[in-house]
């Protein structure tokens, strides 16, 4: 039975669920609202929608992430250009408001077809996708907000209580840590109410294989963690739900990844978000710290290597480029690459033993997080 | 050694076309039926415009023996309403080779009457039948004919010749050839209706082997001006054509035979009594300016021979040496030449060495060249460092090609006359290609005269665009003189300056439903080959088609941006009726409304405005990072 007490905290979080719904339909209202008056003016309705090319992309050093600059063009249905892309984002608007006002999800393969109900023709799925940042860029809220998800295939393991907002499951409320397998992040774990937990740390980690060792060596109850499979770049969702769990539960991230190049750079996207979403600021986690597996791992921990390929040292010599990795060990790590030219798996740890990586690698680093 | 002696033999030219047919364009039955045709409808028209008759032509082609496969016999008839041809020259006409009436300098379809003589010739020699003409020039007898070749003397024979009584002028020519219409089929009847789009003055009819009936009636009513015979222009000319003019225009010493010395005593009233010499003289004197050249020239060559009219009967004149100024001549009584010589310082000397050493040059040029007048005659000859009053007949040979490299590389002559050519016009030439095309756009454009190598020309050239034009274009219908060229496109020059366009620059893309009409009119078309179906890219003529096709291809560009902004302004108001609609449905939903917005007066407005310009696309360049 549940006290009192914990019954208001419910109303709480539903009203605040509430509230959060009512105003991106206020929002969307007063963007359809403006372009009603327009065509009823005898206007050709027009909006601002800020520059997404790589010129308007720069790097905000006090946000610690990349944002967009001011540059903004005005998208207008009189020019015949920019029609067909206009009345497609009037349509997903439309779309966007009935997902939100029924609460119901979509992904963004499931909009592609929806289009076709109405009308509305989109060459590929990718042209709709486009269509969809769009529309974050110019509501500033991400597509999630909006009822739209990617597909699944990052999961969570751990002991976090959490308390379901979409319709049907309002109020329930569910353990993370009662599914060995983890439990996926989707939807309706994305707007979850996070309700407590005794975890200490976020462990995020960049390979399902690695995610079940950790589970099975008991990781979240040894080191009082919440892992998290990233299942490679982490999907948006996941980079919310990390962000939710460091902003709203005070955990403290670390990241953990492949020693190579782009294992450096899904914690780096963590961390401070990447190009391609930089029209959005609730997807970051600043102070997630990126443990390993290093490029000086490599050498310290003798592990198997394998020879990086053209494309690794190119992008190894692009990230050079990049502003946030131009001090620290975002740059020392980038450097170590390019000298050794070579990689290692996460897996590359098993050559000692299947659970060495759990029984000493990730003690020391995690030590050492707490000096980064 | 061989003892075999090498025989020269003198061929005829009938002989020479015999053994080398396909220069002609009779190489093969599928090729030799459409040049024959092509030979008598051209030919026929010719005639018409010549004396100014709207032709009336009526091509008919029969199979003697239908059933069987082709190459088999054909009976090729062609009937004009022309002039008709006199029954003393029908013979000649037809059975010999280069005989005609083409050889002054005009523009006519053909030049010599060959091809014509050559189709019977083929036809002879395949079908050993006789070619059958029948000509009324006086619109009451008709002369028929029935002729062979004798190919080795160039020589008709009169198989038959009968006439009756009929009330309309004309010639018909029927000759049986051995052809292939089911190969050639497509060509002639491709040939007669591009005929009838460049003589839309002339009603063509054409009854094929198969039955059917193909009819181009008239549609213009006046017949274009017919050309004139002209003098030639002195860039046309070579050394032997000077030389033959030279002597043409020398005037011959006199024969003084009974009969010259009579005309002399009657031109100087003298009565038959014998004079001595010196009286004659004294009388010649007086009388002087009322004597004829001839007259002048007896007496001069007397006042050196100084014999009387009884001692001239007994001598013959032989050679008059102007250089060693020495007057020669053969003396019946003593057998023998004797020589006397000249005076220089005579007055008679001077009409002596006019009559032998012809014109002065300038006279020569004035005389004899087009548009040479005497300011530019004197100019001329200081340029070719001749004396203006040069005799004609005194240049050495190596004076004569001095003289002949002048004429070519003087530039102030004016340019040649262009009144020997016949070009359609522009307005007959928009009418056809608007009635055989039904374009949506038509542009057309006759050139100014010009002249290569002294031969004039002239250049029209047609343009459209559209209607019932198929796609896949430009469609290049080539003409010289009227003559529609169906073969050996390739090689033609227009081909060649109509793939040099870039029609990209003038608004013209993927496969343009577009035509191209060029006619070039010239008194030589410069063809390639003697079957006269390509023209040589001589640059002159190249210019000239350049200059016509960029004027064309300029209002082409015009009418298609038009065009374009039309179709856009077309595709913007059909894009606007198809997504306004939708924008406001979505918006209503978004702003809560129950009504949906008025947005009618936009379409209305922009269904009629072109102004609205496009904006560059602003399209999301690609970004930078993963995710």
């Amino acid at each position: 039975m549940a006290t009192t007490k914990e019954k208001n905290k419910i109303k709480e979080r539903g009203k605040k669920a509430d509230e959060k719904q009512k105003n991106i339909l206020e929002m969307l209202k007063s963007h359809g609202a403006k372009i009603y008056d327009d065509l009823d003016n005898g206007q050709f309705p027009k909006f601002s929608i800020p520059s997404r090319s790589v010129s308007n992309i720069v790097y905000d050093k006090k946000l610690r992430q990349y944002i967009l600059g001011n540059n903004a063009a005005v998208r207008s249905s009189r020019n015949s250009a920019q029609l067909r892309s206009f009345t497609q984002l009037m349509w997903l608007a439309f779309f966007a408001n009935r997902l939100t006002h029924e609460k119901k999800s979509s992904t963004l393969r499931d909009v592609y077809y929806s289009s076709q109900a109405f009308a509305i023709e989109f060459e590929d799925q990718s042209e709709s996708d486009n269509i969809i940042v769009d529309l974050e860029a110019v509501t500033s809220k991400p597509r999630e907000d909006f009822h739209i998800f990617p597909e699944e295939r990052s999961s969570i393991f751990g002991d976090l209580n959490i308390e379901y907002t979409i319709p049907g499951y309002e109020g329930k409320s569910m353990n993370l840590s009662n599914h060995p397998d983890g439990y996926s992040i989707g939807p309706s774990l994305t707007t979850a109410e996070l309700v407590d937990t005794s975890a200490e740390i976020v462990i995020a980690i960049e390979k399902g294989g690695l995610f079940t060792r950790f589970v099975e060596e008991q990781i979240d109850k040894k080191f009082k963690s919440i892992i998290i499979n990233t299942g490679g770049q982490a999907p948006r969702s996941t980079r919310t739900l990390l962000k939710r769990l460091h902003d709203e539960m005070g955990l403290p991230v670390i990241v953990l990844t492949d020693g190579d190049v782009y294992g450096e750079h899904i914690a780096m996207v963590i961390k401070s978000g990447s190009a391609n979403a930089a029209h959005l600021r609730e997807l970051t986690v600043p102070d997630a710290k990126w443990v390993g597996v290093w490029a000086t791992d490599i050498e310290k921990y003798k592990l198997p290597t394998i020879p990086m390929t053209e494309s690794d040292i190119k992008r190894c010599y692009d990230l050079q480029k990049d502003p946030r990795y131009q001090d620290g060990i975002w740059k020392k790590e980038l450097d170590v690459f390019l000298r050794l030219k070579r990689k290692a798996e996460l897996e590359a740890f098993s050559k000692y033993g299947l659970t060495n990586i759990t029984d000493k690698y990730l003690p020391q680093k995690l030590e050492l997080a707490k000096s980064l | 050694m061989s003892s075999i002696k090498e025989k020269f033999n003198q061929i005829s030219p009938s002989e020479f076309f015999y053994s080398n047919r396909d220069l002609a364009g009779f190489s093969n039955p599928t090729r030799s039926l459409y040049t024959a045709v092509r030979e008598f409808v051209e030919n026929a028209l010719d005639a018409c415009d010549q004396k100014g008759i709207l032709p009336d032509v009526h091509l008919t082609i029969k199979a003697v023996e239908p059933e069987k496969p082709d190459p088999k016999p054909y009976i090729l008839t062609v009937k004009d309403n022309g002039p008709g041809i006199d029954a003393e020259h029908i013979p000649l006409a037809f059975g010999t080779v280069l005989y005609g009436s083409k050889f002054g300098l005009k523009q006519a379809r053909g030049m010599f009457g060959l091809g014509a003589t050559m189709a019977i010739l083929y036809g002879q020699i395949t079908t050993n039948k006789p070619v059958i003409v029948k000509s009324c020039s006086d619109g009451a007898i008709q002369n028929q004919f029935e002729i062979l070749l004798d190919i080795q003397k160039n020589k008709p024979v009169i198989v038959k010749h009968t006439t009756k009584e009929v009330s309309k002028k004309g010639l018909s020519v029927s000759i049986c050839l051995e052809g292939d219409y089911s190969k050639a089929g497509n060509k002639i009847r491709d040939y007669v209706y591009e005929t009838s789009l460049i003589t839309p003055y002339a009603s063509i009819t054409f009854d094929d082997p198969k039955g059917q009936k193909f009819t181009h009636t008239r549609f213009v009513k006046e017949i274009p001006p017919p050309p004139t015979i002209i003098r030639p222009h002195p860039h046309g000319i070579d050394v032997e054509r000077i030389r033959r003019m030279i002597v043409e225009s020398q005037f011959e010493i006199p024969v003084i035979d009974d009969a010259m010395i009579e005309k002399v005593r009657k031109d100087l009233g003298l009565s038959k009594k014998n004079l001595s010499f010196t009286a004659i003289m004294d009388k010649a004197k007086k009388k002087w300016k009322t004597l004829s050249r001839q007259v002048r020239v007896v007496i001069a060559l007397m006042s050196f021979l100084k014999m009387d009219f009884e001692k001239l009967n007994k001598i013959k004149i032989e050679d008059l040496d102007i250089p060693n100024k020495k007057l020669f001549y053969w003396d019946f009584g003593d057998s023998q030449s004797k020589a006397v010589d000249l005076d220089p310082e005579s007055q008679y000397y001077k009409q002596l060495t006019n009559t032998v050493q012809g014109e002065p040059l300038t006279t020569f040029l004035t005389k004899r060249f087009q548009r040479i007048g005497p300011t530019t005659a004197v100019k001329f000859a200081e340029f070719a460092k001749f004396k203006p009053e040069k005799r004609m007949g005194t240049l050495t040979n190596q004076e004569l090609v001095q003289l002949s490299d002048s004429l070519q590389k003087f530039d102030d002559f004016m340019a040649p006359d262009s009144s020997c050519l016949a070009p359609l016009g522009e307005e007959p030439l928009e009418k056809g290609i608007k009635k055989f095309f039904n374009p949506d756009f038509t542009a057309v454009v006759q050139r100014p005269p010009s002249a290569y190598s002294g031969f004039p020309f002239i250049v029209e050239m047609g343009i459209a665009y559209g209607g019932d034009i198929k796609s896949g274009g430009p469609h290049v219908y080539r003409y010289a003189n009227r003559i529609p060229l169906l073969y050996d496109e390739g090689s033609d020059v227009v081909l060649k300056v109509v793939n040099d366009t870039d029609w990209g620059r003038y608004k013209v893309k993927g496969d343009p439903p577009f035509i191209i009409v060029s006619h070039i009119c010239s008194t030589r078309i410069p063809y390639k080959t003697a079957g006269k179906e390509n023209v040589a890219d001589r640059q002159e003529i190249e210019r000239e088609l350049r200059l016509a096709l960029q004027f064309l291809s300029r209002k082409l560009a015009a009418y298609m941006s038009k065009r374009g902004q039309a179709d856009m302004a077309k595709k913007r108001a059909n894009l606007y009726a198809k997504y306004i609609p939708l924008i406001a449905e979505f918006c209503t939903e978004l702003a809560g409304k129950k009504k949906a917005p008025n947005y009618q007066k936009i379409l209305d407005e922009n269904a009629v405005d072109n102004t609205v310009k496009p904006k560059k696309d602003e399209k999301e360049e690609s970004v930078i990072g993963n995710n």
